[in-house]
């Protein structure tokens, strides 16, 4: 038996048009529910946050246009069990608005673990672990941000594509300048570096245009990890770039096909690790871990994930280090294939 | 003479077919060596294997006296190269793609620009400078792909076939700019299969077929290897059998030739055989036009010892 959870909504335009999701929460709130979850009130704003400051309620959920936004004060199992009940019927209200007359039928599907199995299962795992979640009122996180980062971990592996072309103008057997490049006494060594370090600054001013325009055009807000997002992004990009050196160096085929190849891991990856649904994600954590573990865009959404749902930076810096030697398994085989290479034809 | 680049047996085979057959040869200090070759006859690949960008099978390249490797740094300093296809930036000006490549073999900034500013001399295309690629023409195109192969003024010069394709105005710049790199002390090799240039340029000939080297020597040397050491083309309306058969038995004729008005008779030496003909022409009141004496060009000496043209 979970305990009883003091919640509140606010009663808004939103949530008027939301009734699956009100209903789902209804049925959540009833106290013949023998999972009751929520004690839940419709109130204002203003009276929700009043109640917050009294501790009165442990959070309170407000429907907007895009996503539900969760306010807590505190970090704390109840705060927990919010969060995930709310993702959860906000993920799946598709379902809902089918069969919301049937809704008991959807919490006690018989398919799988039930979702008040899995809540009690989250709950006793905070327990044990004592892990918290963070006060999302502060930072202001959203699906929007999660997509936001899926995004910009695509876009440091795209960094590939301009790795790949600046090694281009290096292989005598890919492009004339290459030809012209490979007679010169110029090491292949330095050329390759000074083509990284190139490509990276491209590829850096790159991202921090993106940021530039989420930030101030999109007006969104990264909270105080910042500087852990920047550094994350930064190393995802000299991975992309190495990879592209990787892919450019030991795959003997056209301009084409390496920049193909190189989509073609870059979209893999990422859909892989949850940009067309965090779903994805948890599934090819749950079934084959090692993928995720080895795919640099998971790597780096994972470290977004990490710093948006963990207070400690453990998991953050296992995937900046992950990154970085990724990046210099590429670099060592990009390195090692150049070395003294002459052709059979050009 | 200074041996500077030395080829001993350079076998290449790309599958079953042999590119480069067992070619062996010497390009000696100051000259302009011509390999000349039709298509597909190895010229070529065989630059690219003394540039070390291609394995080969068999053979020995060494340039001053040192192997010739990917890693020759200081041997590579001293070579520009001008490949056949254009290798330029695009999103570089004229004057910032001659600066790059020179960058790559020249450190010091005062003389990098002093070198750029000469190479874009050299070929003619100084008001050209800011102009990108895509804004010039074939010639123009090809005089700045030779000038960013010279501009840091090697001392041996691989030339391509840098006139493929030009305007008859940017073909007579490419081979004044290359007759003045020779005066400034560069040694040259240079692949064409035009061999009016090869003429023109070259000290010495290579002639390639098939991989192999068919004949070498100075352009006299070659020519004398020619049965046809005169061919003299006549315009005349009034020539019957019996003429024709009079005249293969005048001094010196190889052979006689008469269509579409054109008698073509070749001898087999070159001497008083203008005097010869008009002679016999005058004393049987035999009216002719015009009349040509031809010498035999390397295209007649490529054609008597492979069967085909050059330009095959």
């Amino acid at each position: 038996m979970l305990n009883v959870v003091d919640i509140a909504v606010i009663q808004n335009e939103e949530l008027d048009n939301n009734n699956s999701f009100k209903q789902a929460m209804d049925y959540l709130s009833n106290e013949k529910n023998s999972n009751r979850l929520f004690s839940t009130r419709y109130v204002s704003e203003e009276e929700a946050s009043a109640l917050l400051e009294k501790g009165e309620i442990s959070g309170y959920v407000k429907l907007t246009a895009e996503n539900p936004k969760i306010v807590v004060d505190k970090n704390g199992v109840d705060q927990t069990i919010i969060k995930y009940a709310v993702e959860e019927i906000y993920q799946s209200q598709d379902s809902y608005e089918e069969l919301y007359k049937n809704i008991e039928s959807i919490f006690n599907k018989e398919d799988g673990q039930s979702f008040f199995d899995r809540i009690k299962s989250l709950v006793i795992m905070l327990t044990k672990n004592n892990i918290n979640i963070k006060d999302t009122s502060k930072s202001n996180l959203s699906y929007t941000m999660i997509e936001y980062y899926t995004l910009i971990a695509m876009t440091c592996m795209y960094g590939g594509i301009i790795g790949a072309v600046a090694i281009s103008w290096i292989l005598a057997n890919m492009t004339n300048i290459g030809k012209r490049t490979s007679v010169s006494p110029s090491s292949k060594l330095t050329m390759i570096l000074s083509s990284c370090m190139a490509s990276y600054v491209v590829q850096i001013i790159g991202i921090a245009i993106l940021f530039a325009f989420t930030i101030f055009g999109l007006k969104v807000d990264y909270g105080d990890k910042l500087p852990q997002i920047i550094l994350l992004s930064s190393i995802g990009c000299l991975a992309g770039l190495s990879l592209g050196l990787a892919v450019s160096t030991t795959v003997k085929s056209g301009e084409g096909a390496k920049v193909g190849i190189i989509l073609a891991i870059t979209m893999t990856g990422s859909f892989l690790s949850g940009m067309m649904g965090v779903t994805m994600k948890y599934i090819i954590d749950k079934n084959a871990p090692i993928i995720n573990k080895l795919n640099p865009v998971n790597m780096i959404t994972d470290g977004f994930y990490s710093l948006y749902y963990y207070d400690t930076l453990d998991r953050f810096n296992f995937n900046v280090a992950s990154l970085a030697i990724f990046s210099v398994i590429m670099l060592v085989i990009s390195v090692m294939t150049l070395r003294r290479q002459k052709y059979d034809n050009i | 003479m200074e041996s500077i680049i030395e080829v001993k047996s350079l076998t290449k085979r790309y599958k079953e077919k042999r590119a480069v057959d067992d070619l062996s040869f010497d390009v000696y200090k100051g000259e302009i060596l011509g390999l000349l070759g039709p298509n597909g006859s190895g010229k070529s690949t065989t630059m690219n294997c003394i540039l070390s960008l291609l394995n080969f099978d068999r053979g020995n390249i060494k340039i001053y006296g040192k192997e010739m490797t990917p890693n020759a740094y200081d041997i590579k300093r001293k070579i520009g190269v001008v490949f056949q296809d254009v290798a330029v930036f695009d999103e570089l000006t004229v004057y910032d793609n001659i600066d790059y490549f020179c960058g790559l073999y020249i450190t010091d900034k005062k003389m990098k620009k002093k070198y750029v500013d000469d190479a874009m001399k050299l070929v003619g295309i100084e008001e050209y400078k800011k102009y990108f690629p895509k804004q010039l023409s074939g010639g123009l195109l090809r005089r700045l792909n030779i000038a960013c192969g010279i501009a840091h003024k090697p001392e041996i010069i691989f030339l391509d076939e840098p006139t493929v394709a030009v305007d008859p105005q940017s073909r007579n710049n490419i081979l004044e700019g290359i007759e003045t790199l020779r005066k400034n002390g560069a040694t040259i090799v240079y692949t064409t299969h035009y061999m009016e240039e090869v003429e023109i340029l070259c000290d010495r000939v290579i002639i390639l077929d098939k991989g192999k080297i068919i004949a070498s020597g100075t352009t006299d040397e070659l020519k004398e290897l020619a049965k046809t050491k005169e061919k003299i083309r006549v315009e005349t309306k009034e020539l019957g059998n019996k003429e024709i058969h009079e005249i293969k038995k005048l001094s010196c004729v190889e052979e006689v030739l008469y269509k579409d008005n054109i008698l073509e008779v070749m001898y087999t030496d070159e001497n008083n055989n203008l005097e010869n003909i008009i002679g016999y022409l005058k004393s049987n009141n035999i009216k002719y036009s015009r009349i040509f004496s031809e010498r035999p060009t390397l295209n007649d000496v490529f054609l008597e010892l492979t069967g085909k043209e050059l330009r095959d």
